[in-house]
């Protein structure tokens, strides 16, 4: 989700809707899809919605839709252009990891300071989503006055994009008062700083010059000569990125945001050594929309002319092209088989298919306006075996008079082996996980766990490989809470195996504590035995040794004849490291020897 | 009026006038002095007699100082044998006084040493010589242990009184003494006139098999008393709504569906057609493993139509991303962010096999989030999954099934918020009315599959999914503001165990 702050006032005047109250224009909004968050300090309002519409990134551009919304404007509209007068070289230097730069010129713009800072918020917000923090796209604007064209020593009127060594130039950054190298920049500028990880693999340094020197360093920094200001009116935009399509399409969001403030835009012409582009590419695409797929989608039967009048309202165009297959008996179109051809505006990165288009119609026509109905499609519904027998195990469990708890799957590494008396597998040990054979001699919870690559907290670092570690926490964070306290889980348990696709046996475990004054083996005994009873399995408890049990008192639990788990009474140094005052016993087996 | 037997013995023999012990009541009425005193109590209650409670001091013999006092101390009978084999003329052996005396087994040690306390006589070198000026007759300790025994020791010296508590013999015990008198309203009822009512505490089994539980008359409880607390096994509280919103799907026709926990991100992500390069995928958000770290296999053929998918679009003129798209991504194993994953493998055929509409299917199942812990978001969460394919679904059909689905849990008038998702399209973030505070919250997100989803994992028809947080519903019905309190190894058993069930 992203969030826009808005100025009410400006989006009034915007939009032509001076009466509105807030209350009308965030109702409007939010049949756009944006809700009110919340004010700033500042008193704008703070607009979220999900990343899609990025034309809506700043306040001339949420203006532009609620104009649509109200029928103030009709269909696509290109803001016109002059012919270029600047040319944007790009040297054979340029970075090979950032090769692509696209721009444009916006004369007579009408700055004052909340154009300026909207301005600057679309920028911000741009780099943070299509640009993908400056990695895909980064935008840098100018003052043009301030730029003196011949850059590459040739014609007037141009610029050049190349790569530099880390301090073959000099040049003073904003918000910095020395000139300063683009390697000193990345170490010294707080701004280099922040973004001197986007271009730690390059070679050379993306450098952008005119005929005075260096003035921009992208994606990092703009130079300070050439900085905008409240009175500035003829600005040059300049995008590098690692990809053309989409710094096209951010340069485009930037040319409509300034055009609806009055700003004439200019175009300009891109030479790279093999070819010419001209940009911005205010081109309108057309896709082709079949009839029936939009009543289908919607659930309505629509007019060819409500069809064209919704695009009209979602600043789209469309034409009835034809049939699908063929025209009607009688030789006229009728709806159901005609298809139109929609025109797309350039500001609209987000429309890939047909339905981006019957979604922008349904939006127009008002989604909520549908009448919900439901579908006329029988099925037959049914549990998941695994879940069907986990249920009953649960509610055998219940019967027995254990609490029913419900642990994360997740645990820190101490916790699931150390403090249960087992060794915590090295990092990288059994990653071939030729383990499978030898984990029959391992003890129940020792099996290598799936590691999180980049934790957020320590707490929670591997999948557990057991469940009574969980329980052990779940006493442990509870001995101010009245006794017995029996408690079962049946949950997931993983560990490492290679005979996995995903190198990771996952499977349901069941895991149950008896913690009070005379927990005992046989206590536990019996309550597992009453559940295999009812599930007409046999258990078998051959004497076995496990660190988490006191020896000679541990068990391993066999059901129907496999090893599927432990049973005893749990060792008083770890009841210690618990900081149970109890004793526990315990067992622990694996849910799908039941079924 | 009725009152139980002993009640009525009770104030029968008690007196407006006089104090009478429960001892001498119970003397008088052949009752046992407890069942009398409960009787008094719940007499006293009624307001019938006043209780008046005395400690007293008792002193008993034990049944060592009992025997004594028949056989005579061991140490008086020693010297009177003693006496007998001629020892106070001259040192007899020992063992021929100790069979005079007709002492046996560890009363003859008690018997030595208290005969040479006593000074009756010397014991040397195994022969035992009598005093000839003591006097049996006139030994004190006898002398108490007789008065003590008839119940009149009142003046006896208290040092030779301690001594024989020292050696065992007698013992000195406190007990209450309650003393019963008639108040006027016990005089009044006795005067109306009381019949006898037999009443029974427990119910026996000698009461049932005998036929006397006809007869019996059952003591009243205080029913309205606190009764001790018992926490028996109960499910879950998340477990219990997750129960239930899988009874509610079972009964609108879906299936379930299970799967892996861990899986390649390109189940997760892929499938989904999110672009690689996505802000959700970048490190922070998904739980990416670092061993195991890549899946064995993935479906050749389905990859490379995901990945023309991402790259071209689908369709005549659609378009792909514009964003790097790498199988070695793909394959990155992850703890699913979605349980979307699931519907992937189920859509595609990899999970049971190919799947022709229409279907149902669902699950409740865990996904995770690598973000911070607040009382509103865990690592770990259950996501409620839902989808319907079939031929021509439209948004209508989308807004019905949801409608259907939360009336279940009485929330109605739910708003549908255009929303994005990559992967649906139209989608919506489901609005609706709390039922209790009448707030407007977000109750999920849903949508129809794209073209780009669904063409590729060979769908023809239409799908319409929708996603939403169990613990958002059950926070609903169980009131629950802090998520940790419900979920996870920082629970609190308390709030479990009072928790208010949801059906």
């Amino acid at each position: 989700m992203v969030v826009v702050d808005v100025d009410f006032e400006e989006l009034r005047w915007l939009t032509g809707q001076e009466g509105k109250s807030d209350e009308e224009l965030k109702t409007d909004l939010f049949a756009l899809g944006m809700e009110y968050e919340g004010e700033t300090g500042d008193g704008l309002r703070q607009l979220e919605f999900a990343p899609d519409r990025l034309d809506r990134l700043s306040v001339e551009g949420i203006a532009r839709s609620l104009r649509y919304q109200y029928g103030e404007d009709r269909g696509v509209h290109v803001p016109r252009t002059n012919s270029p007068e600047w040319r944007y070289e790009v040297a054979e230097s340029v970075p090979e990891e950032r090769p692509y730069v696209t721009g444009a010129i916006a004369r007579g713009v009408n700055l004052d300071e909340t154009a300026l800072d909207s301005l600057i918020q679309l920028q911000e917000k741009l780099h943070a989503t299509m640009g993908r923090d400056r990695v895909k796209g980064a935008i840098g604007i100018h003052d043009l006055v301030m730029l003196k064209g011949g850059a590459a020593g040739s014609e007037d009127n141009s610029i050049e994009y190349r790569g530099v060594e880390p301090d073959e130039d000099t040049f003073v950054p904003l918000d910095a008062d020395a000139e300063l190298s683009p390697g000193e920049v990345l170490t010294e500028h707080p701004t280099g700083r922040e973004y001197a990880p986007v271009i730690a693999d390059y070679e050379r340094l993306p450098a952008i010059y005119d005929e005075i020197g260096l003035f921009s360093f992208p994606p990092v920094i703009n130079g300070r000569r050439t900085e905008l200001e409240v009175d500035s009116t003829d600005l040059l935009i300049e995008l590098t990125g690692t990809d053309q399509w989409t710094i096209d399409r951010m340069g485009v969001i930037l040319c409509y945001a300034l055009a609806a403030r009055g700003a004439t835009i200019e175009e300009v012409t891109i030479e790279y050594p093999d070819r010419e582009l001209v940009r911005p590419d205010l081109g309108v695409e057309t896709k082709r929309l079949a009839h029936e797929r939009i009543e289908t989608v919607l659930g309505i039967d629509l007019a060819t002319e409500d069809v064209i009048d919704l695009a009209e309202r979602s600043g789209l165009d469309a034409e009835v092209t034809g049939s699908e297959e063929g025209s009607s008996s009688d030789g006229e179109l009728s709806a159901e088989n005609s298809a139109y051809e929609v025109s797309i505006p350039p500001y609209r990165q987000d429309v890939l298919g047909p339905l981006d288009l019957i979604d922008d119609l349904g939006r127009a026509y008002g989604f909520n306006d549908l009448e919900p109905r439901y579908p006329r499609v029988s099925t037959v519904g049914g549990r998941h075996e695994r879940s069907r027998a986990e249920r009953k195990v649960r509610e055998t469990l219940v019967g027995l008079g254990f609490e029913d708890l419900l642990d994360f799957h997740l645990i820190a590494e101490r916790e699931n082996y150390d403090q249960m008396g087992l060794t915590a597998p090295d990092a990288g040990e059994n990653a071939t996980g030729e383990a499978s054979e030898t984990r029959e001699d391992q003890p129940l919870g020792g099996a290598a766990p799936a590691r999180i690559r980049e934790p957020y907290s320590e707490d929670y670092e591997i999948v557990r490989t057991w469940a009574l570690p969980s329980l052990m926490m779940v006493l442990e964070n509870n001995t101010h809470r009245s006794y017995p306290q029996d408690l079962a889980e049946i949950g997931l348990a993983a560990g490492r195996d290679a005979g996995e696709n995903t190198g990771l046996a996952e499977f349901r475990t069941v895991g149950a504590v008896l913690a009070r004054t005379d927990a005992s083996y046989e206590a536990a005994k019996s309550r597992l035995a009453a559940l295999c009873r009812v599930f007409g399995a046999e258990l078998e408890t051959p004497p076995t040794d496990h660190p988490a049990f006191i020896g000679g008192r541990a068990a391993e639990v066999r059901i129907d004849g496999a090893p599927v788990g432990v049973i005893g009474e749990i060792h008083p140094e770890i009841l210690v490291e618990h900081d149970l005052e109890v004793p526990v016993a315990a067992f622990e087996f694996r849910l799908d020897a039941l079924r | 009026m009725q009152l139980p037997g002993p009640q009525l013995a009770v104030l029968e023999a008690a007196s407006a006038t006089e104090k009478r012990t429960i001892a001498q009541l119970a003397a008088e009425t052949d009752q046992e002095p407890t069942t009398l005193t409960g009787a008094a109590f719940e007499l006293a209650e009624e307001g019938f007699i006043e209780i008046e409670e005395r400690e007293e001091q008792s002193l008993d013999l034990t049944a060592e100082g009992r025997t004594y006092r028949e056989e005579g101390l061991p140490e008086l009978r020693l010297y009177r044998a003693a006496r007998e084999t001629g020892a106070a003329d001259a040192p007899v052996g020992m063992g021929e006084v100790i069979g005079a005396s007709g002492l046996e087994g560890g009363v003859v040690d008690i018997a030595l040493s208290n005969f040479a306390r006593k000074e009756y006589g010397k014991i040397e070198a195994g022969e035992l010589s009598a005093n000839p000026e003591a006097d049996p007759n006139g030994d004190n300790e006898a002398a108490v242990l007789e008065a003590v025994g008839t119940g009149d020791a009142s003046d006896v010296d208290p040092s030779v009184l301690d001594r024989l508590v020292d050696r065992g013999l007698a013992e000195r015990s406190r007990r209450t003494e309650r003393i019963v008198t008639l108040t006027e309203d016990g005089v009044t009822a006795l005067m109306e006139g009381i019949e006898a009512a037999d009443t029974v505490g427990r119910l026996t089994p000698e009461l049932l098999t005998s036929g006397e539980w006809r007869e019996a008359d059952f003591r009243e409880y205080d029913v309205e008393a606190d009764a001790d607390q018992v926490h028996g096994g109960r499910t879950h509280v998340l477990r219990e709504t997750a129960e239930r919103v899988k009874d509610v799907l079972v009964g609108m026709g879906f299936e379930e569906m299970d799967g892996p926990h861990v899986d390649a991100d390109f189940w997760i992500n892929d499938a989904l057609f999110m672009p690689q390069d996505h802000p959700a995928r970048t490190h922070w958000d998904r739980f990416a493993l670092s061993e195991p770290a890549e899946i064995g296999e993935l479906p050749e053929e389905l990859v490379e139509r995901v990945e023309t998918a991402h790259r071209e679009g689908v369709g005549e003129d659609g378009e792909g991303y514009h964003s790097p798209w790498s199988p070695e991504f793909a394959r990155q194993l992850a703890l699913r962010g979605h349980t979307t994953s699931l519907s992937m493998r189920y859509l595609s055929g990899e999970a049971i096999g190919d799947l022709e509409p229409p279907q149902r299917y669902f699950s409740v199942e865990k996904a995770y989030r690598n973000d911070a812990i607040d009382a509103t978001h865990l690592l770990e969460f259950f996501q409620i999954e839902g989808w319907v394919m079939a031929e021509d679904l439209s948004v209508r059909d989308l807004m019905g099934t949801f409608t259907e689905f939360y009336e279940h849990f009485g929330i109605t008038d739910i708003e549908f918020k255009p929303h994005y998702n990559p992967y649906t399209e139209p989608s919506f973030e489901l609005f609706g009315t709390h039922p209790v505070t009448g707030e407007l919250i977000e109750i999920g997100n849903s949508g129809l599959f794209r073209d780009e989803v669904l063409r590729p994992l060979g769908v023809d028809c239409d799908v319409m999914a929708w996603g939403l947080a169990l613990e958002r519903l059950a926070m609903l019905t169980t009131g629950a503001e802090d998520i940790r309190d419900l979920h996870g190894t920082l629970a609190d058993l308390d709030f479990l165990r009072n928790a208010e069930v949801s059906y």
